[in-house]
C-alpha cells in the first residue's frame, strides 16, 4: 500500500490520556507551536472520564478565550448548600451570592464530562495537536538508561518514540504503577464515587430547585444519612434536563459496609430530604470510579526522565469535605506541564532536571498549596469519623428540635437543654475545649 | 494485460446503531445521540478487499458519497491499509435513494478503472442491500452477492465466490469486472497499526469528485429517486406480560393455562 | 423527473415465483397469497412470473394458487439461476407488459437479481418489505419496512415511476392454499435472452436437506448462553414437537447450522410458543422472532434485556432448567395419554 511513514520522534511529546489534564497538556504544548499526539483508549475524549460534577474553569477559559463561549457546560452554579443528615433529619446552610449569577460565575459550571471532554480536545486538536483514539497505551519504553523514550500500545506497529511522554491517565493510572514511577493508592486513599444521572426534564429541574434557564445548584451531604459511617458524602448537582446524583466515600470504609455501593446510594435517594428532590426521573447514566484521596503525601514524583505526570494519576485531588476539587487541578497540571515541557524541548534537554520546571511551578500553584494545607484531612477525617458522620448530624437535628419545640416550657429552658445536648455530645466542656482546638486547623 | 487489480471499495457512513434508539418519552427515533461511523459490515468490505490485493497486486482505493465529515470513514479505510480514498460530495446527490447512489458509485467504478468493487452486505440504517446489484446493473457488470469467500483467478480474468444460499451455497466464477458483497462476519477484519491510523487522520487527503465531474448531475438527487420515504414510525412492540417466574413447575402451569403446551 | 411516466399505462399485480431444478421457493406462494389480496384491492390482475428450465408444473400451481395468469419462459440458460439471464429476461417483460406492482421474494437470490430489473426501467424498489398495503386515496403501495436494526418502520412510496417494487422477507405473509378448482391462463414467453447477458457461471450449487424452521409451531432456541451445548434444547424440542433454532452468534461459532438462525439475517418466524435459552435479547434477534404468540425467556443473567420481551421469564442455569422442563412435560404428556 502506499507507505506508511514512521511518526517515531516526529512529535514533541505524547500525551497519554485525552482526559482534561491530557488536553490541556496537549493544547498549551501547541499554542507553543509543539508536534503533539495524544493518545485515547475510548471512543472519544470523554468517553470513560466520569465525575460528580462541578468544574471549576478558570483556567478552560483562559486557555480557550472567546472559543470558551461555545464550551459544553450545563448550569452555572448560582447556588451552593451544604447538609448535614442524620437518618431522618437535615440541617443545611445555603448560600447564594448575587456574584455568582453575573459573569463568570465565579467559573463555576456542572458539566457532562463525554461532551465537555469531547470539546476540550477538539480545542487542542484545532491548536494543532494530533488525537488518536480506541487506542490504549500498555507500556512506557526505555532507553537502556532507563530513560522514558515513547510508549507501546495495543495497535499493531504499536509502539512510538518521543522526547517527554505526559502521563495523563487517569485514577487507575495502570501505566504510571507498572513503569514504577508511582505506587499502587492505598484503600484508605482512595474513594469510590457512584451516581447516577437521571433525567427530569428543564421544567422539573427549574422549579424544583428554583432555577432560572441558565443557573443551576450544587447540594453536598454529609452524615449517617448520606453514606452511613464512611468519611465522605452525597451530592446532587443540576444540569440542564438531568440531575447528577451520587456519593463519594472512602474505600477502607465502603468495604465494611453491609450494603454494596449501589444499595448506599439508594438509601441516600431515599433520604427524606433527598427524595422529594430526585423522585421520578429516568435513569440515563450510572457510573462508579475511583477517587484518589491520598491528598499531598500520595502524590508522586512529578519528573522522571524524559517523562512527567499529571492529573488524577498523580493524585491531584482536593476533598476536604468543604472543597471537592480535581477537575480544574487536573486542568491547572496539565497547563503547568505543558509550559515546562515546551521549555524543556526548545532548550533540548528532557531529562528528569530539565522537566523539574513542572513540579516546581506546581509547588507554586494552589494546586500543591491546597493540598499540602489540607493533608492532615484525611487522617483526621478518619480519627473523627464517629464524631462527624454520626454523632454530629444526630446532635445538631436534635438541639434544633430541641431550640424550636413549641409547647408551654419558656424558651430559655428549650436553649438550655439544647447547648447541654450539645456540650455533653462533644464530651462536656473539658471535651468540646479540646475538640476546638483539634479542630482549629478546618478554620485557617 | 496486467494481472493486478484495481479494487474500489463501497463505504459508507452511518449513525452507530447501537446508540440510535427510541427516545421513550416522545416515541421518536433518537439518531442525534449516535456517533457517525463507519457501517460495521464494511469492515469485511475492506478487508476482503486488502486480502485480494496481498494475494493479486494492484490497488485498494475506498469510496463513499456523503457529505463532507464523511471523509472519516475514509480515513478508517486507509487506516487499515486501503492505498487511497475518494469522496463524492455534493449538495446534489442530497435524498437520493439507492437508484442514483448505485448510479454515482457505478460512475466513479468506471472512472477508477476498476476490475472488482467490494461492498459491505448492507447498511445498519436503511439495511436494503440494494447499492451493489445497482451498480452492477448500472454498468452492466457481473456480480456476487452474499459472498462467505472469495478465490481470485486473475489469469482467467475471472473472481470465484462461494455465495450463501438459503439451505446451501453456490461457488460461482464471474468475469471481471465484477461487483461484490460480502456476508457480514464473513472474515476477521484486521486492526489499523498505529502509525498508519496516524498517517490517515493528518496527512491523508481523499481526493473529491462532485456531481457533475462524473457527469451526472441530473441523474442525482431527490429528483432522481424513484422511491421516497413516506413515513417512520417506531414499531409498534408486541405488549408482553413479563411475568418472571421462580421454578420450572410455575412456568409449565403457566403455560398450560396459556394452552401454549 | 428523470426516469417519470405515465403511471395510468400501468396495470397488473406481479409475482415473481423462485424456482430451483423445478422446485419453488415457498416465498412464491406467500407472496402469491399477498399479490392476490392487493390485486383485488386494486381491481387488478394477480400475473405470475416463472423462469427455469422445465417448469410448467409450477405455472399451473401458481394458478390453484391464485394467479390470474402466468408468464412462464424455458430455456437452458435459466437453470441454474445467475442474475444477469433472470434479470435481463425479467427487463424485457416489465418494458414491454408495463406492470403497476412487482413482488419477489426477498431470498438471497430475489435481493440479488432484482436490482438488475429496477435500475434498468427506472423502476422504485424497496427491499425487505414485511407490510404491504395500498394507500386509499392515491392507490399506491406502501411498503413498509424495518430500518435502524428494527427500531423504527419506513413506509416507502414509488409516486411517479414504474413499476412499485418491493422483495418481501420470507415467512412474513402466509402461503395461499391451493385451490384445484381455480382457472387461469398460461402463457409461453420466448427466451429473449442469449450469451451476453450472463456474465457469470455457476460451478456447483450445493443445498442439503434444507431445515425449514419457518412453520414451526414451536422453537426451542439456543444462544451464547448455550456454549455449544445444544443437546438439552434438542431434548426439549423433541417432547414438545418442535424446532431448535439459534441466533446468529450460535450460528457463527458453528455450534449449529445457519438454516436455523432466527433473527434479522436470519429466519422469521412467528410460532405459537417460543423458548429462548441462554439468548440476551439483542434486537437483531427479536426482529425475527417477536411476533410469536407466547415467549418464553431462560437466562442466568437477570439484566438480560430479553426479559423485557417476553411473556415468562426465569432467572438461572439452563443446564438445570431445560432437562427439568423437558421431564415436566413428558410427564404431562405421558400422564394424558
Amino acid at each position: 500500500m502506499t507507505e506508511t511513514p514512521n511518526y517515531d520522534d516526529k512529535f514533541d511529546a505524547i500525551v497519554v490520556g485525552a482526559g482534561l489534564a491530557g488536553s490541556a497538556a496537549a493544547l498549551t504544548m501547541a499554542q507553543k507551536d509543539l508536534e503533539v499526539l495524544v493518545i485515547e483508549r475510548g471512543n472519544f475524549p470523554g468517553a470513560k472520564n466520569v465525575f460528580g460534577g462541578t468544574m471549576y474553569t478558570r483556567r478552560v477559559r483562559e486557555l480557550t478565550g472567546e472559543d470558551f463561549d461555545d464550551a459544553p457546560v450545563e448550569r452555572f452554579v448560582g447556588e451552593k448548600q451544604f447538609s448535614l443528615l442524620s437518618e431522618t433529619d437535615e440541617t443545611a446552610i445555603s448560600m447564594r451570592p448575587g456574584e455568582w449569577h453575573e459573569d463568570h460565575h465565579n467559573d463555576t459550571y456542572t458539566v457532562l464530562r463525554g461532551d465537555f471532554d469531547e470539546w476540550f480536545a477538539e480545542q487542542a486538536e484545532e491548536a494543532g495537536a494530533t488525537v488518536i483514539t480506541q487506542t490504549t497505551v500498555t507500556d512506557l519504553v526505555r532507553d537502556e538508561d532507563g530513560t522514558i523514550v515513547g510508549v507501546e500500545t495495543d495497535r499493531p506497529d504499536g509502539s512510538i518514540r518521543a522526547p517527554v511522554v505526559v502521563l495523563a491517565e487517569g485514577g487507575n493510572s495502570l501505566i504510571s504503577e507498572a513503569a514504577d514511577l508511582k505506587e499502587t493508592d492505598a484503600r484508605d486513599e482512595v474513594a469510590i464515587g457512584v451516581k447516577e444521572v437521571r433525567k427530569y426534564g428543564r421544567e422539573t429541574i427549574q422549579e424544583r430547585f428554583g432555577l432560572g434557564e441558565d443557573d443551576g445548584a450544587a447540594y453536598h451531604y454529609f452524615g449517617k444519612g448520606a453514606c452511613g459511617n464512611a468519611v465522605g458524602g452525597g451530592f446532587i448537582y443540576t444540569n440542564k434536563r438531568t440531575l447528577a446524583i451520587g456519593l463519594a466515600y472512602t474505600i477502607s470504609d465502603a468495604i465494611q459496609d453491609d450494603r454494596k455501593p449501589d444499595e448506599v446510594l439508594s438509601d441516600f435517594k431515599e433520604h427524606p430530604a433527598v427524595a422529594p428532590l430526585v423522585k421520578g426521573g429516568r435513569v440515563v447514566e450510572y457510573s462508579a470510579k475511583a477517587i484518589p484521596e491520598g491528598g499531598a503525601s500520595a502524590v508522586p514524583d512529578l519528573a522522571h526522565d524524559g517523562a512527567v505526570i499529571v492529573g488524577d494519576a498523580a493524585s491531584l485531588v482536593l476533598n476536604n469535605g468543604i472543597h471537592l476539587e480535581g477537575t480544574n487541578m487536573a486542568v491547572e497540571s496539565g497547563y503547568l506541564a505543558g509550559e515546562a515541557v515546551a521549555e524543556a524541548v526548545e532548550a533540548g534537554r528532557t531529562d528528569a532536571d530539565a522537566l523539574q520546571g513542572y513540579p516546581d511551578r506546581l509547588e507554586d500553584s494552589y494546586v500543591l498549596k491546597n493540598l499540602e494545607n489540607y493533608d492532615w484531612f484525611g487522617d483526621f477525617a478518619h480519627g473523627e469519623k464517629d464524631f462527624l458522620f454520626n454523632v454530629l448530624p444526630e446532635v445538631t437535628a436534635e438541639a434544633e428540635k430541641e431550640f424550636f419545640r413549641q409547647d408551654y416550657e419558656p424558651k430559655e429552658t428549650h436553649a438550655s437543654r439544647a447547648k447541654s445536648m450539645v456540650i455533653r455530645a462533644m464530651g462536656g466542656w473539658t471535651g468540646a475545649a479540646k475538640k476546638a482546638w483539634k479542630y482549629r486547623k478546618l478554620l485557617q | 494485460m496486467s494481472q493486478e487489480w484495481n479494487i474500489v471499495v463501497g463505504v459508507k457512513q452511518v449513525p452507530d446503531a447501537d446508540d440510535v434508539s427510541i427516545d421513550p418519552d416522545t416515541g421518536t427515533l433518537n439518531r442525534s445521540d449516535a456517533e457517525a461511523v463507519l457501517n460495521k459490515p464494511d469492515y469485511n468490505a475492506i478487508e476482503a478487499a486488502l486480502k485480494l490485493k496481498e494475494e493479486v497486486g494492484g490497488t485498494v482505493t475506498a469510496v463513499t458519497m456523503g457529505p463532507p465529515f464523511a471523509k472519516a470513514v475514509l480515513e478508517t479505510a486507509v487506516g487499515l491499509g486501503a492505498d487511497d480514498g475518494v469522496l463524492l460530495t455534493d449538495r446534489a446527490f442530497g435524498g437520493s435513494d439507492t437508484w442514483p447512489t448505485s448510479l454515482a458509485l457505478a460512475a466513479i467504478a468506471e472512472e477508477l478503472d476498476a476490475d472488482v468493487v467490494i461492498a459491505g452486505e448492507e447498511s445498519t440504517d436503511s439495511s436494503t442491500g440494494q447499492v451493489p446489484p445497482g451498480i452492477a446493473a448500472h454498468n452492466d457488470w457481473s456480480q456476487l452477492t452474499y459472498v462467505e469467500d472469495l478465490e481470485p483467478r486473475p489469469e482467467d480474468d475471472e473472481l470465484v465466490a462461494i455465495r450463501d444460499i438459503e439451505g446451501g451455497h453456490e461457488k460461482v466464477a464471474a468475469s471481471l469486472p465484477v461487483v461484490v458483497a460480502v456476508g457480514f462476519g464473513m472474515n476477521e477484519p484486521r486492526v489499523a497499526g498505529l502509525h498508519r491510523k496516524i498517517f490517515s487522520e493528518t496527512e491523508f487527503e481523499p481526493k473529491e469528485y462532485s456531481a457533475s465531474d462524473l457527469g451526472i448531475e441530473e441523474s442525482v438527487g431527490l429528483a432522481a429517486s424513484p422511491t421516497s420515504v413516506g413515513g417512520m414510525d417506531t414499531a409498534d412492540p408486541v405488549e408482553r406480560k413479563r411475568k418472571m417466574v421462580d421454578s420450572v413447575d410455575d412456568l409449565v402451569e403457566a403455560l398450560e393455562s396459556e394452552g401454549a403446551i | 423527473m428523470p426516469g417519470e411516466v405515465d403511471t395510468d399505462e400501468y396495470e397488473d399485480v406481479w409475482v415473481f415465483i423462485e424456482q430451483h431444478d423445478g422446485e419453488a421457493a415457498k416465498v412464491s406462494w406467500e407472496l402469491l397469497a399477498k399479490g392476490r389480496e392487493l390485486a383485488d384491492e386494486k381491481g387488478e390482475r394477480l400475473i405470475a412470473l416463472v423462469m427455469g428450465e422445465e417448469v410448467s408444473h409450477l405455472a399451473d400451481e401458481a394458478i390453484t394458487r391464485g394467479a390470474d395468469e402466468v408468464l412462464v419462459v424455458e430455456d437452458p440458460i435459466f437453470e441454474p439461476y445467475l442474475p444477469g439471464p433472470y434479470g435481463e429476461q425479467f427487463r424485457i417483460l416489465v418494458e414491454e407488459r408495463k406492470p403497476d406492482i412487482v413482488l419477489i421474494g426477498g431470498s438471497h437470490t430475489g435481493r440479488d437479481f432484482a436490482g438488475r430489473v429496477a435500475v434498468p426501467t427506472y423502476a422504485g424498489l424497496t427491499a425487505d418489505c414485511t407490510e404491504l398495503e395500498i394507500e386509499p386515496d392515491t392507490h399506491l403501495l406502501l411498503a413498509k419496512r424495518p430500518t435502524f436494526g428494527g427500531d423504527a418502520m419506513a413506509t416507502i412510496k414509488c409516486v411517479d415511476h414504474r413499476p412499485q417494487m418491493a422483495t418481501v422477507r420470507p415467512g412474513v405473509f402466509d402461503a395461499a392454499e391451493p385451490d384445484p378448482d381455480r382457472e387461469g391462463e398460461v402463457v409461453e414467453i420466448e427466451c429473449g435472452v442469449d450469451e451476453s447477458s450472463v456474465h457469470s457461471r455457476m460451478i456447483e450449487r450445493v443445498v442439503g436437506d434444507i431445515t425449514d424452521i419457518t412453520d414451526a409451531e414451536v422453537i426451542v432456541a439456543g444462544g451464547f448462553g448455550t456454549d455449544g451445548n445444544f443437546g438439552p434444547i434438542e431434548d426439549l424440542a423433541e417432547v414438545l414437537g418442535g424446532e431448535v433454532a439459534a441466533t446468529r452468534e450460535a450460528v457463527e461459532e458453528g455450534w449449529i447450522e445457519a438454516a436455523r438462525q432466527v433473527g434479522q439475517t436470519g429466519k422469521t418466524v412467528k410460532p405459537d410458543l417460543y423458548i429462548a435459552a441462554g439468548i440476551s435479547g439483542a434486537i437483531q434477534h427479536l426482529e425475527g422472532m417477536n411476533d410469536s404468540q407466547t415467549i418464553v425467556a431462560i437466562n442466568d443473567d437477570p439484566n438480560a434485556p430479553i426479559f423485557d420481551d417476553a411473556d415468562y421469564g426465569i432467572v438461572g442455569d439452563m443446564f438445570e432448567i431445560l432437562p427439568a422442563l423437558t421431564e415436566a412435560v413428558r410427564a404431562r404428556k405421558e400422564g394424558e395419554a
